[in-house]
């Protein structure tokens, strides 16, 4: 008989109660865990195909990236190249281009120069505020 | 006497918020938020991309984003499906008229890539039409620059 009424006393129901504690843990260990993969990167505008545009040497500042990192600017018609380093570029862009606005920026890259080094320079340009940019490879 | 019985109305109405709904609530949320929710499968890689001060949030909507992964070998990899590089442009072009002309490309290169990849990448993207590219990127800190 003892046996029988301790059984008893334990409740048969699920305690409603708490059920909304465990939803809202739940809800809020989904909230912190998720995470979004952000979409980021640096945007260019490609030329459309078959639209090659003429454009004056006068009017072009080169920019060959090496295997190595090290850019080689040229500007324009001058024959003199000078090798930099990347993150001189925001510097050099911004000098040429007060004295030339209609300047374009073609960044030539080496076969196997490694991405990171074409981005470099990009970044550079980009945060000189370069619009007009040319991606191309050495051929 | 009026008050009085003005009072005892009043504390018929429960003073507690009911709990016994909360969890309803709560559950209903927890649907909500699973069914909304919609992963983009894409398989884990270990890959770094290269860091740029430059970069920025796309301004596209997530659906009109197109993930190009460009391997160190140069295998190809469109939403996860490998293919060959010479047959990227027939690919992306009708994604690109699907998305009424919007779609943005991110490319997704290991910052070792070599360009040349890179370079036949962008050459098939051309030919497709899709002309708007991103380089996937991280934010390099500015603390480095501010040394300098």
């Amino acid at each position: 008989m003892a046996f029988m009424r301790k059984k008893n006393r334990v409740s048969g129901e699920i305690p409603t109660s708490a059920m909304a504690d465990i939803a809202f843990l739940l809800l809020i260990f989904f909230l912190v865990t998720t995470v979004f993969d952000e979409e980021k990167g640096l945007q260019v505008v490609l030329p459309e195909a078959q639209s090659e545009v003429e454009v004056s040497q006068r009017n072009v500042l080169h920019l060959t990236v090496r295997p190595d990192g090290i850019v080689e600017v040229k500007r324009g018609e001058s024959p003199q190249i000078q090798p930099v380093q990347a993150n001189q570029i925001e510097a050099i862009w911004r000098s040429e281009v007060a004295n030339n606005p209609n300047l374009i920026a073609a960044v030539k890259t080496h076969p196997d120069a490694a991405h990171r080094h074409m981005i470099a320079v990009l970044d550079q340009l980009q945060l000189a505020n370069a619009d007009r940019i040319s991606l191309q490879m050495v051929e | 006497m009026i008050s009085a019985g003005g009072l005892k109305r009043k504390s018929k109405a429960a003073s507690e918020i009911p709990s016994s709904s909360l969890a309803d609530m709560a559950f209903l949320l927890l649907i909500f938020f699973m069914v909304t929710t919609t992963f983009r499968k894409e398989q884990s890689r270990n890959w770094e991309p290269p860091e740029a001060q430059a970069t920025k949030k796309l301004d596209a909507k997530r659906r009109d984003i197109l993930h190009v992964y460009v391997e160190q070998n140069g295998n190809i990899y469109i939403n996860d499906l490998l293919v060959p590089p010479e047959q990227v442009s027939a690919v992306v072009a009708p994604i690109y008229e699907e998305s009424d002309r919007r779609l943005v490309v991110s490319l997704r290169a290991d910052r070792d890539v070599p360009y040349v990849h890179i370079d036949g990448v962008q050459k098939e993207l051309q030919e497709a039409g899709a002309v708007r590219v991103a380089f996937y990127t991280n934010l390099e800190q500015r603390v480095a620059r501010a040394v300098r």
